[in-house]
């Protein structure tokens, strides 16, 4: 059992000078890359002005620039399916903010949740349906904006496996012509939660409540900071640059009390495999080393994720664990759909909480959202679908 | 297959030779094997070591002793117990990648058909079915209370009444019900063609040839259309 402690609050707001390089001394990857193109090895999709980039460093202090604009939106298998609110909270801030995009029938999945989950790849396959995926962002123009931290783990390392093996790279090249497209690299792979964290001051303007008496934790993604550790996100004035800024740093710029908890650092139980066909692995975790932590040392209002897996597992095994006297439950949402709450988007119409498994009407009820409201105004819209009304989107495909 | 007294089945050394040297030959090894002063850092963080027989300190110390014997011990139902979280990798002050290897590992055992792998994959095919048939790999309509009764009570919403639900998400990609969001065919003909050049297809032949051959029927009916 975790150890019970008050209330750790202010690490997340810590300021340090200090570069937390753990003994690594690795190359940037990014010069690399760009010698490459320069050798007409590889073709490259350029972060350009049209992208409005903001830079951020990551945890070497080497710079990343974040496309904020004209993206393609590369979805995520579980989002999509199960957590729909997390895409639609994505898009709804794009559109608030006035930025282009495309989101698309003609992509594919990243593939790795079932590499990492059955083994049933190869780093041939992994790096094909990469390249194949990163070629239609860049043939429509766009820069591709990576959902899922699955996806941005495993793109991280197809990118510094194509850089660092030429064999890779022809037989990848040999596929992609097979199939009528290039060898193309965007010059940084971008999770959503680094656009969402360089433009968080941008969005905490939108913000409709006071969040100062709510109390967040987060849960870091593992393969968004623990796959190519390097290039992820640090910021010396969160957590003194000594975890991953990304989802804190919305919080903070919202105003939320972010607290801290002894198993921060842990995975949430996913395992890939495990959370379809071992689940009492999954669901002990979840209940053990994250939420009774969560609840007891931070006394956590609100889980906070940054990614597909880590959400519904998070969310979805709290109610089993009541069997075996845990009682404590918070509620689970990622840091956009969370911030896109906070925003004034609808609960059930725009963040989906409906498909949410933990009780979050608690939560809302304590910031002040009337739920109830958007309860009833959801369900007199299916009516309205269902006798033929036509969904009100917030995108249309583009026209051929 | 030869069999002991107690009707286990006897592996050949020289079949366990060549497991090794497989791993071995793999681009990724000399990247993920690498010095190792067995502090145990990567088992004292490592979430699968606190609920399983699994450290990936022995993963590596295994690997480094060469031992083709004790590499095959962990070919069982051992390699299927990380939760590819990479916590290991980010933490060994040697860079060691022990979830790295382990991803070797299992892919040998799946390109292999070993038993283990079969086993430990069966629950697995609906996932299998779904992405390498249709392209993506989690649909709303697999959230089922039938086979997620320990989700608790409130998972029947998400399949009550799905398709009307679904349309509700304004995101036209998002308004299908037997897909995550509904991949174009051309999308899915092209991960075809990777599947067939990277060897994919073949290795869920190995491991599943039952659900292969259903696979490859809704493959050709894609194609054709």
């Amino acid at each position: 059992m975790a150890i019970e402690i008050n209330n750790r609050m202010g690490l997340a707001g810590v300021k340090s000078d200090y570069v937390h390089v753990a003994g690594r001394k690795l190359e940037d990857i990014h010069e690399r890359l760009l010698e490459l193109e320069a050798k007409g090895e590889v073709k490259v999709i350029h972060v350009k002005e049209e992208n409005k980039p903001i830079e951020a460093e990551t945890l070497l202090g080497w710079k990343k620039k974040i496309p904020t604009n004209k993206l393609w939106h590369h979805k995520s298998c579980g989002q999509c399916g199960n957590i729909p609110g997390y895409p639609v909270s994505i898009l709804w801030f794009m559109n608030k903010l006035g930025l282009e995009y495309v989101d698309e029938r003609n992509q594919t999945s990243c593939t790795a949740w079932n590499y990492h989950g059955s083994g049933t790849s190869n780093p041939v396959g992994l790096a094909a349906v990469a390249v194949r995926n990163w070629h239609r962002a860049y043939e429509l123009g766009l820069f591709p904006l990576f959902h899922c931290a699955t996806t941005f783990g495993d793109y991280k390392e197809m990118r510094n496996m194509l850089i660092e093996h030429k064999e890779l790279r022809d037989e990848v090249k040999r596929i992609m012509h097979k199939i009528g497209r290039e060898l193309v690299i965007p010059e940084y792979i971008v999770h959503y939660s680094e656009w969402l964290h360089v433009l968080r001051f941008e969005i905490a303007k939108l913000k409709k409540y006071d969040l100062s008496n709510v109390i967040v934790t987060i849960h870091p993604a593992c393969h968004a900071y623990k796959m190519i550790p390097e290039d992820c996100i640090y910021d010396k004035e969160i957590y003194g640059g000594k975890r991953t800024a990304v989802s804190t740093g919305v919080a903070l710029a919202l105003g939320a009390q972010v607290a801290d908890y002894s198993t921060w650092y842990d995975c949430c139980g996913f395992g890939f495999r495990h959370i379809l066909t071992e689940r009492e692995a999954s669901r002990s975790f979840v209940m053990d080393r994250k939420i009774r932590p969560m609840v007891r040392e931070a006394h956590s209002d609100l889980c906070i994720t940054q990614d597909t897996g880590c959400t519904t597992t998070l969310d979805k095994n709290q109610w089993i664990g009541k069997a075996m006297g845990y009682t404590e439950q918070i509620p689970v949402m990622s840091d956009v759909m969370f911030a896109a709450l906070v925003c004034g988007a609808d609960v059930y119409k725009i963040v989906q909480l409906q498909w949410h498994t933990t009780d979050w009407r608690p939560l809302c009820e304590k910031i002040g959202i009337d739920w109830k409201k958007s309860e009833d105004e959801y369900k007199a819209y299916l009516e309205e679908l269902r006798a033929g009304g036509k969904t009100v989107n917030l995108y249309e495909y583009p026209k051929e | 297959m030869e069999y002991d007294e107690n009707g286990v089945s006897i592996v050949p050394s020289e079949f366990k030779k060549e497991i090794f040297e497989e791993a071995k030959k793999d681009f990724r090894y000399e990247e993920y094997v690498r010095g190792c002063l067995n502090c145990g850092v990567c088992s004292g963080g490592c979430p699968p070591h606190r609920f399983f027989d699994f450290s990936p300190r022995i993963v590596l110390q295994k690997m480094k002793s060469k031992d083709p014997e004790l590499i095959w011990a962990m070919m069982d139902e051992y390699v299927w117990a990380c939760f590819q979280c990479f916590t290991c990798a980010m933490i060994c002050p040697f860079l060691n990648s022990p979830g790295g290897i382990i991803a070797i590992l299992r892919e040998i055992a799946v390109r292999r058909g070993l038993e283990s792998a079969k086993k430990v994959l069966k629950p697995y095919s609906r996932v299998l079915l779904k992405l390498t048939a249709y392209g993506n790999q989690l649909s709303s309509d697999m959230i089922q209370p039938d086979f997620f009764p320990d989700w608790g009570p409130h998972i029947g919403y998400a399949s009550a009444d799905l398709a009307i639900k679904r349309k509700a998400i304004p995101m036209p990609t998002l308004q299908v019900t037997n897909l995550a969001w509904d991949v174009a065919p051309e999308a899915m003909k092209e991960l075809y063609d990777i599947f067939d050049e990277a060897g994919v297809f073949k290795i869920i032949e190995s491991v599943d040839p039952s659900l292969y051959e259903i696979i490859e029927d809704i493959v050709d009916d894609v194609r054709n259309s």
